[in-house]
């Protein structure tokens, strides 16, 4: 049975299963991956994309993605073009960076331990695969949890093993960020 | 009009306080979405921006209520810089120009 994330002297750790922490580390690769595909029509420039420039500029087709990587601007097609013409290809840089350092501390032997940067990026790893989960699962508005959970109820196995699976992800995050904000109690407030 | 003869060095100086002034402010709002939790929504706030607690908290309860919450305001760049950061987090940001 897992225990969730909390802070000790040595760090925030959890206790997983070898089950659970294999889970997370399909997870996470996972949306490495889908953060991986190429990111636009055309030819890179490689001195564009060593500046962070890339050749993206459409919203992408796979909602999930689309949700981990959104129109910057709501109501301007061009501007959001634009923004994501310098943005886009940090961005899945940045996730992927995050997603790889979530997966490499689930490979170390013994407890789960993590330091601070460690922790930060699995409180972000975390919420873009709960995102994914949630896209591939209709879950798009409040209502529809609950719509979800009564399917799982009846006799929807694939929802009731995805839903579990997500609401397993929400608890264990749910402790991480209690974790991480803890030392932050003790600022000053300004 | 007579032309007002400017030497061009001037063209590079700093933005004075009135062209800021001049200029339409930028806001990044933060969209509510059902999967992203409220006590992470706060800490992204917080440390992010370096929003207080109840600060972070009455964004946070904004978004989550009424369905959105101007967090931040700036110029354009400063906004592009913000919203990029949000979406880094995971939060569902965009920036429009204040009205």
């Amino acid at each position: 049975m897992a225990r969730g994330f909390s802070r000790g002297r040595r760090g925030i750790r959890a206790k997983l299963d070898p089950h659970e922490k294999s889970l997370l580390a399909h997870l996470f690769v996972e949306v490495f991956e889908l953060l991986d595909a190429h990111d636009g029509p055309g030819e890179q420039d490689p001195l564009a994309v060593m500046v962070g420039i890339g050749t993206a500029v459409d919203t992408p087709a796979d909602p999930a993605l689309a949700r981990l990587l959104p129109d910057g601007h709501r109501d301007d097609p061009q501007a959001s073009a634009d923004f994501r013409r310098y943005t886009e290809l940090g961005l899945r840089q940045r996730k992927r960076a995050g997603l790889e350092a979530a997966r490499v501390t689930l490979g170390r032997e013994g407890a789960l331990v993590l330091d601070d940067e460690e922790a930060r990026a699995w409180a972000v790893a975390l919420t873009d695969v709960r995102l994914v989960l949630a896209e591939r699962m209709g879950l798009r508005t409040e209502q529809d949890h609950d719509r979800l959970l009564e399917q799982a109820e009846g006799d929807d196995e694939g929802v009731s093993v995805m839903l579990s699976l997500y609401d397993f992800l929400t608890w264990l995050q749910e402790t991480l960020v209690a974790a991480l904000v803890a030392p932050l109690r003790d600022l000053p407030e300004g | 009009m007579e032309a007002v003869v400017t030497s061009p060095v001037e063209l590079d100086e700093p933005r004075s306080d009135l062209d800021q002034a001049l200029t339409p402010p930028w806001v990044t709002l933060v969209w509510n979405d059902p999967v992203n939790l409220m006590s992470y929504v706060s800490y992204v706030f917080r440390s992010y921006f370096g929003y207080p607690e109840i600060k972070a908290d009455k964004l946070m309860l904004d978004v989550h209520e009424k369905g959105r919450a101007a967090v931040s305001n700036g110029s354009r760049e400063e906004m592009e810089r913000d919203v990029e950061a949000l979406q880094g987090y995971g939060l569902w940001a965009t920036m429009r120009k204040d009205d």
